[in-house]
């Protein structure tokens, strides 16, 4: 890529950071919670995208780690009283931890066993969330202490997600992304090729582990209520798959289209169609994965209106 | 299993290729200790020790154990009904076991297939007054034909694409069924009365009259299904399909029969195991994501592809589960995690399961 095309992607970033972090003040309630869960997918899609789109390791369970930022958050504000802003630094901390853990063992296995053991961590997690009623007030959830919070929220959203998108187009066009790539080809012969594989896919699973933490940590402040079901729900992880499948995953631009289409879509359904959205939307994922595996970019390729490579 | 290619990216597969021959050093360093992808048997053996001695470890400590008689003789009836609780467990996990080993595909809606034959089966029973043993003779054909539409209009698109397509589609047919029958049925339990009895073994050992019903349905069923693909000309077909889809194609197998025959196949098991849950415990739409993930950790237990080793996991599995929602306090939360636990310490450990993996 040309540094032209840099250029005039950078351009495009700047520009609508500036319209995102002008509007805020003239939306109304509702809209600005609108964009802001919209940004909240586009982190949490280039996250998943990171692992499971340059590295080729499908997570069925990353919301495991949005779900743990959320706890982070929601614990420190309630009993401990901690400020706000500092719990998403400890939010991203522990899930950098927990991605250690859980990654060192469980990335050595392949294909389905690392997807359905991740299935199995996420759902764990939320069992252990339940559970362990002393420093997660178990089943019932915790209500943090009310607060007006939409514009703070809005803007930290704005911030990771800007930050979320420079992270994944810098890894997306270095070495290490395409080290990643090699070693979602073919990981044996990346191996043999000198890319110690496991320190790098280890290192991308934490990358895409700490943006969704930070993600529910400010989700948490938003809605000022989580409960284990709530934010260890199964469909946020399907979310980030369809949505970076959506927009073609193994790019940068994709999952973020991916994001904002889809997120706008169910919302414009689930306003509409109360009962019925669930069905389509399941629908919905049957007919992207089915017809549409390789995503917009893929299908704009296949046409000849867009050139492989040029939107990354 | 090596990764699909996916839109961009793709030229670093032209220069990978040409090495890929080689294999690494780690990789001779591996196969030369012995161990490959099978793990130590030793290591499973000594893990499934301290898994199933845990709540007995948590049970002593919380005081929920108590060394007497009648806390043996409930003891003994717990495990009674874990194994016969593990016997229905075994047959949809040999649903799902037969479409990941003959098509590689990890099929997400499996516990909504178990959860329709529990609707179906209570539909059968209050609409139309059936018999819920009865009731299968006319679900299961219905199942049979549901898993060939699945499989026509949905996996034969998938079958050999990354595994992220298989996952959605099936995870989006389970979304579909689970609204669908929210829909229809709303989200309340349901439970079926069927044979509510209990059978004294002795004075204090008792066994519930619909479990043990249930398990002579999954032994004879499963056992059927087993001696049908050991015996059975058709049978040694999807087989063989699993071990090696293009030699089967080869040797004049028609295998996009083979995956019609395979899919309707579980689709049917599902369903005879979520008529035989029914008679058992509540459902509503929304139970089905626990069974698929039960049949999971017992398809990883036992060894994938091992029709015989589902069946040992599934026993295993329901084992586990008893014991510890007996003994572990805050019990019925903590047995999904038995599952959970079983299925990536398992994984972790040995990936091949109680019997090895199978491979090509």
């Amino acid at each position: 890529m040309g540094r032209t095309e840099h250029l005039r992607n950078v351009a495009l970033v700047v520009a609508a950071a500036v319209i995102l972090a002008v509007i805020p003040g003239s939306l109304t309630l509702y809209l600005r919670s609108f964009v802001l869960f919209t940004m909240m997918y586009v982190v949490l899609a280039l996250s998943w995208n990171i692992i499971s789109g340059f590295t080729g390791y499908t997570s069925f369970g990353h919301v495991a780690f949005y779900g743990i930022g959320a706890y982070a958050c929601a614990i420190l504000v309630t009993d401990y009283r901690w400020p706000w802003l500092a719990t998403l630094l400890v939010a991203a901390a522990v899930a950098a931890v927990v991605a250690v853990v859980i990654g060192y063992p469980v990335l050595r296995l392949k294909g389905p066993y690392f997807a359905i053991a991740m299935l199995g961590t996420a759902e764990g997690t939320r069992v252990i969330a339940t559970v362990w009623d002393g420093l997660t007030h178990g089943g019932l959830g915790i209500s943090l202490p009310s607060a007006e919070t939409s514009m703070p929220t809005y803007y930290a959203m704005l911030a990771l997600m800007l930050v979320t998108i420079v992270v994944a187009y810098v890894v997306g066009h270095s070495r290490f992304g395409i080290r990643l790539n090699a070693i979602r080809e073919d990981e044996v012969a990346a191996g043999a090729l000198g890319i110690d594989a496991t320190r790098y896919k280890l290192a991308a699973f934490v990358l895409s582990a700490v943006f969704p933490a930070v993600a529910g940590g400010i989700q948490a402040y938003k809605v000022l209520y989580i409960d284990p079901p709530g934010v260890f729900f199964v469909q946020i992880t399907i979310a980030m798959a369809l949505m970076s499948m959506l927009g073609g995953k193994g790019t940068v631009i994709g999952p973020i289209v991916g994001a904002v289409l889809l997120y706008a879509a169910q919302e414009a359904t689930w306003v509409n169609f109360p009962t019925a959205h669930l069905i389509a939307y399941g629908l919905f994922i049957v007919l992207v994965a089915r017809f549409l595996p390789r995503g917009l970019i893929g299908f704009a390729i296949d046409r000849g209106w867009a050139r492989k490579g040029m939107v990354h | 299993m090596s990764q699909g290619t996916e839109g961009a990216g793709g030229e670093v597969s032209a220069a990978s290729t040409a090495v890929a021959a080689s294999p690494s050093r780690a990789a001779v360093r591996w196969r030369w200790r012995g161990a490959g992808e099978a793990g130590s048997p030793y290591l499973l053996a000594a893990f499934l020790l301290g898994a199933y001695a845990l709540p007995f470890v948590v049970g002593l400590s919380a005081g929920t154990v108590r060394l007497d008689s009648t806390w043996f003789a409930n003891l003994v009836s717990v495990l009674l009904g874990g194994v016969m609780q593990g016997g229905v467990y075994a047959m949809f996990a040999l649903g799902l076991t037969l479409i990941f080993g003959v098509m590689r595909i990890i099929n997400a809606a499996h516990g909504e297939m178990v959860m329709m034959g529990a609707y179906l089966t209570w539909v059968c029973f209050f609409r139309l007054g059936l018999d819920p043993l009865l009731s299968l003779a006319l679900t299961l054909p219905l199942a049979f034909l549901f898993g060939m539409a699945v499989q026509k209009l949905l996996l034969d698109a998938v079958v050999g694409q990354p595994e992220l397509t298989a996952l959605l589609v099936t995870f989006g047919l389970g979304l579909v069924m689970i609204y669908t029958a929210e829909l229809i049925f709303t989200t309340d339990f349901r439970t079926i009365p069927y044979a509510p009895g209990a059978l004294q073994l002795t004075s204090t050992i008792a066994v519930g009259q619909n479990r043990l019903i249930s398990f002579v349905m999954a032994v004879a069923i499963s056992t059927g299904v087993y001696l049908f693909l050991k015996l059975a000309r058709i049978g040694k077909a999807v087989r063989a399909t699993a071990l090696n889809a293009e030699v089967a194609m080869v040797c004049g197998i028609d295998v996009q029969k083979i995956y019609l025959l395979t899919t309707g196949l579980a689709a049917a098991l599902a369903v005879a195991g979520g008529a035989l849950v029914s008679i058992q415990f509540g459902f509503n739409p929304e139970t089905g994501v626990v069974y698929t993930l039960q049949a999971f950790a017992i398809i990883i237990l036992g060894g994938r592809g091992h029709y015989v080793g589902a069946l040992i996991g599934g026993v295993m599995l329901a084992v586990l589960e008893n014991l510890v929602s007996l003994m572990v306090p805050n019990g019925t939360a903590m047995v999904e995690l038995a599952a959970y636990g079983l299925m990536i310490c398992v994984l972790l450990i040995r990936p091949g399961g109680l019997m090895g993996v199978k491979e090509a």
